[in-house]
């Protein structure tokens, strides 16, 4: 009867051991395979964000291999106003000097300096299309058309290329900066990426009427 | 009691059917979409809607390309670029992987036509394209008020843009299709049930089981041609790309 007791109380600790060691392995399990998922989600993240900004990237860079034809056709139109093509080449000059180094913009004022020459380029290309609409000639100008859709085109898929960009470093940052995965994002260094920041004023064309005094 | 019950669902019924029926599709966030065609601008009549339909089907059908025509009434304010580029992520418009498909927008009251295209489709259709199909096919047509040749011409002009053949649409309701579809499977079952039947005898029911299940499959799949329960590729793949223009 005693041995009996003992040889249970003995299984009964054993059980107990086994069960303890059990738990404190399935927490590690489950602690691991958190830091996992949540390292992966970092990572897809960070890509999603990549590549985001790399369809900013190439839209900026088809607009601005785009201005130098534009340009060329409407200095064919007669005396198109001169002032107008400067600024746009102005602009697309001053876009050329604050280009970013590759990869994810990490410095904001870097940024937001570069974000300002594109959106400089940006409003006086809207101005062209402004004045352009009294050259009867130009707007019958297949050529010239062609390229004003190109450059709409290409302005319509800056501003949707910026918003899905905006949505996605915000999704990141938001991320970075929540419980279990900051602590993953301190030890393998990723960081809050700057916000691009624009008016939004700024993406509808310019529907000023400009007085400059054309003489006719 | 049971009464009362189904007269207070029809009184929900009716509500919600009211409802839906007052909202304007441009207070609507996104417009259901109705096969190729969602005419809420109402610019065609029946005929010419399923002429365009069968069109756009068959264009489907030749080239895998998704190409679905959606005219408003109105914008409600909206700007014409963020509500297409939302209505045809949502609709998900092209193949999954491919993202191959593309939008047809006219809003009535503004006057305004927009081409959305798909990520996998600008490389044919290009934004310039875009634009000469607008301003050279569908405009002139509009202003004569020539809708269903605008629209016609200018979907055919899509589709020669992107690429790609018409094709005969497969199995449309039509029973001597499914009749040709049907006899490589009749040929399985009898296959399968033979197969059964010099295993042992005991399975002889399970032939029959497998017949019917395989025959209750295709019945439920049989059911519709095309667009099942009005969705598209599920794509949704645009950036932006196309060209915006007016009447």
């Amino acid at each position: 009867m005693a041995m009996n007791h003992t040889i249970r109380q003995r299984g009964s600790a054993k059980l107990g051991c086994l069960m303890v060691g059990g738990a404190v392995l399935l927490v590690a399990l489950m602690a691991v395979l958190v830091f996992v998922g949540r390292y992966n989600s970092l990572v897809a993240r960070q890509e999603k964000t990549e590549a985001a900004w790399s369809e900013i990237d190439n839209q900026y860079k088809r607009r601005y291999d785009l201005i130098p034809q534009l340009v060329a056709t409407v200095k064919g139109a007669a005396n198109f106003e001169k002032s107008t093509l400067e600024a746009v080449t102005e602009a697309r000059a001053s876009v050329g000097r604050a280009q970013l180094p590759p990869g994810l913009p990490s410095d904001p004022a870097q940024l937001q300096n570069y974000v300002q020459a594109q959106q400089g380029l940006g409003a006086s290309l809207g101005r062209l299309f402004v004045v352009v609409e009294r050259y009867p000639e130009l707007k019958a100008n297949q050529n010239f058309l062609s390229l004003q859709d190109q450059l709409e085109g290409t302005e319509n898929r800056i501003a949707v290329a910026r918003r899905d960009y905006i949505d996605s470093v915000r999704g990141f940052n938001t991320y970075v900066r929540s419980f279990p995965a900051n602590l993953i994002a301190g030890m393998y260094g990723f960081e809050k990426l700057p916000q691009m920041q624009f008016d939004e004023a700024e993406r509808e064309l310019p529907k000023v009427e400009f007085d400059f005094g054309k003489d006719s | 009691m049971s009464v009362r019950l189904t007269i207070a669902r029809f009184t929900l019924f009716g509500l919600l059917a009211l409802a839906c029926a007052t909202v304007s599709p441009a207070q609507q966030p996104i417009p259901k979409n109705d096969g190729w065609v969602t005419d809420l601008g109402d610019f065609l009549t029946p005929q010419q809607e399923s002429a365009l339909e069968a069109l756009m089907e068959s264009y489907r059908a030749g080239s895998g390309h998704e190409v679905a025509l959606l005219t408003v009434p109105d914008l409600g304010g909206r700007a014409l670029e963020n509500y297409t580029l939302e209505v045809s992520r949502s609709w998900g418009l092209g193949q999954k992987d491919s993202n191959n498909g593309a939008l047809l927008f006219l809003t009535r009251a503004e006057r305004k036509i927009r081409i959305e295209v798909g990520r996998g489709l600008e490389g044919n259709l290009t934004d310039s394209i875009s634009g000469r199909i607008i301003r050279n096919v569908i405009a002139p047509e509009f202003k004569r008020g020539r809708h269903y040749e605008g629209l016609r011409d200018g979907i055919q002009a899509i589709h020669a843009a992107a690429g790609g053949d018409y094709a005969k649409i497969p199995q449309r309701r039509g029973r001597r299709a499914g009749g040709i579809r049907l006899m490589p499977i009749i040929f399985m079952i009898w296959l399968f049930s033979s197969m059964f039947r010099r295993r042992g005898r005991g399975r002889g029911r399970g032939g029959g089981l497998m017949t019917g299940l395989l025959l209750g499959s295709m019945m439920s799949r049989g059911g519709r041609g095309g667009l099942s329960s009005g969705g598209f590729g599920g794509g949704g793949g645009f950036s932006g790309g196309g060209a915006s223009g007016g009447w």
